[in-house]
């Protein structure tokens, strides 16, 4: 029989942890998106200066486990007195800024794939169009081809965002106190198996939370899909 | 080749690859002219539409739009490329085109479509284009589908928004490709209704087209082109009573 007990003991360490595991996803999926509109612009470009930039980036981070990336930002850095005292150690120096940003560079790789493949997507004569009305290049971008790829993308996003939001427990091994760095320690100090239980379906209360706000702006996004 | 012509296009070549699609070809229109553009397909007449707003590039020759020639250099494989893009989008927001596949942007409304350009590339205030918008849609008959998505509509309807969209830039010229040939046969007249109106108010539009019909009621001028060269040129009245070229001929008589 679980001891129910825990919940009441440790419930508000679950709580802070759900906390920071919830900033941490909210945060870097919208940055990592950011990053990755320009970053698939350059990747689908036919120019070498900007795909094979975008492309190296996207292989990097593609190509290594999110788990050495994290180690390399926390605790590689730090093995260089240039950056321990530069302007740039009380963030790189801090566990959970580390985390937020190999969060978001490495979900910044996918989604630029991600992207990609929505505007390899977007009928040619929708870009025609677009240019045929003397839409600049950067117009065009801003106003057809991200809003367009974008949407055709959105599922796929979505997948991408709940990945990450598993993908965020990593973060417990930088020492961050993410639901996941809670959920270890509360272990250490019980020897209580069914902890990890509890964080289980708090992981997939989120996801099933995730999915509803995603098929819901899926729903707003996608009208135009009505009769196709 | 007068100054004050609306679109000149002086000995055009284009060539993919090693296949010559246009080989020197020259025409004009002027304000207010209506030019249809035959020819079977393959015979260069889309490519020879699109070098004029560049949405190919010509391999060599000269284009105009209303006197003001197209600023083109050769690259370092000798093709031509556009010297200056600002001049590009001027002359392209002079100049607007209807697509045989409607090309609407199907994450936009019908309204959103028709005020899109006149608001972002012509700068024009959002109330203002709205209105003109509306009044456009009721002259192409489709005002109650403004707030409908491309994705709702029939290719014919489709093919009046996107006339609609044209007219709403205001052009100098309009010009066609094939813009009915995507359509069912009964939704073909309502769409060739709106583009005799559109002659009719004086418009200049160059038309390629299969539809033999309007070449010969509503344009003014009518050009033959058969692998990449004009075969017959003139006025329909000539050409189709009295044609010289028997490949016309024979295009004539293959039974459109």
């Amino acid at each position: 029989m679980p001891d129910f007990s825990l919940i009441t003991q440790y419930g508000d360490r679950f709580w802070d942890g759900t906390l920071i595991t919830l900033k941490l996803v909210f945060l870097s999926s919208i940055i990592g998106l950011m990053i990755a509109l320009p970053l698939a612009l350059a990747r689908s470009s036919k120019k070498r200066r900007y795909w094979i930039p975008a492309y190296s980036y996207i292989y990097f981070f593609r190509g290594t486990p999110l788990l050495i990336q994290l180690f390399i930002l926390y605790y590689g850095l730090g093995q260089f007195p240039m950056i321990t005292e530069s302007f740039l150690w009380p963030v790189l120096g801090d566990a959970e800024w580390c985390g937020l940003i190999g969060l978001t560079l490495n979900t910044a790789a996918y989604t630029a794939e991600i992207l990609r493949g929505g505007i390899r997507a977007i009928p040619r004569g929708e870009i025609e169009a677009a240019k045929a009305f003397g839409m600049s290049w950067g117009l065009m971008q801003r106003r057809i081809v991200l809003p367009r790829a974008l949407r055709i993308a959105w599922p796929a996003y979505g997948n991408e965002v709940i990945l990450l939001l598993k993908g965020s427990a990593l973060v417990s091994t930088i020492t961050v106190w993410d639901l996941m760095g809670e959920t270890r320690s509360v272990f250490s100090r019980t020897y209580a198996l069914e902890i990890f239980l509890y964080a289980a379906i708090i992981y997939f209360l989120l996801t099933f939370v995730l999915t509803r706000v995603f098929n819901l702006i899926e729903k707003r996004i996608n009208r135009y899909l009505v009769c196709y | 080749m007068t100054p004050s012509a609306a679109i000149s296009i002086n000995n055009l070549h284009k060539t993919f690859a090693d296949n010559e699609v246009l080989k020197g070809v020259s025409l004009s229109a002027n304000q207010g002219d209506v030019v249809s553009i035959l020819g079977s397909s393959g015979s260069g007449k889309s490519t020879l539409l699109r070098c004029i707003n560049l949405l190919e590039v010509p391999t060599s020759g000269q284009i105009s739009v209303n006197g003001e020639e197209l600023n083109l250099k050769k690259d370092r494989h000798g093709d031509l490329e556009p010297v200056d893009p600002k001049q590009i989008s001027r002359i392209r927001s002079r100049l607007s085109m209807v697509f045989q596949s409607f090309n609407l942007w199907s994450h936009m409304t019908i309204l959103e479509n028709i005020i899109e350009a006149p608001v972002h590339v012509l700068k024009k205030p959002k109330a203002q284009a709205i209105e003109d918008a509306m009044e456009l849609l009721n002259k192409v008959g489709i005002a109650e589908k403004a707030d409908a998505y491309p994705g709702e509509l029939s290719g014919g309807q489709q093919q009046r928004v996107a006339i609609a969209r044209a007219l709403a830039m205001e052009p100098d010229a309009m010009l066609f490709d094939e813009p009915t040939s995507a359509l069912d046969p009964e939704l073909v007249n309502e769409v060739l209704q709106v583009m005799r109106q559109l002659a009719e108010e004086g418009r200049t539009m160059i038309v390629v087209t299969h539809e033999m019909g309007f070449a010969r009621e509503v344009s003014d001028y009518v050009i033959f082109l058969h692998e990449g060269r004009i075969e017959e040129q003139g006025p329909p009245d000539q050409v189709f009573e009295r044609p010289e070229s028997e490949r016309f001929k024979q295009f004539l008589s293959s039974g459109l």
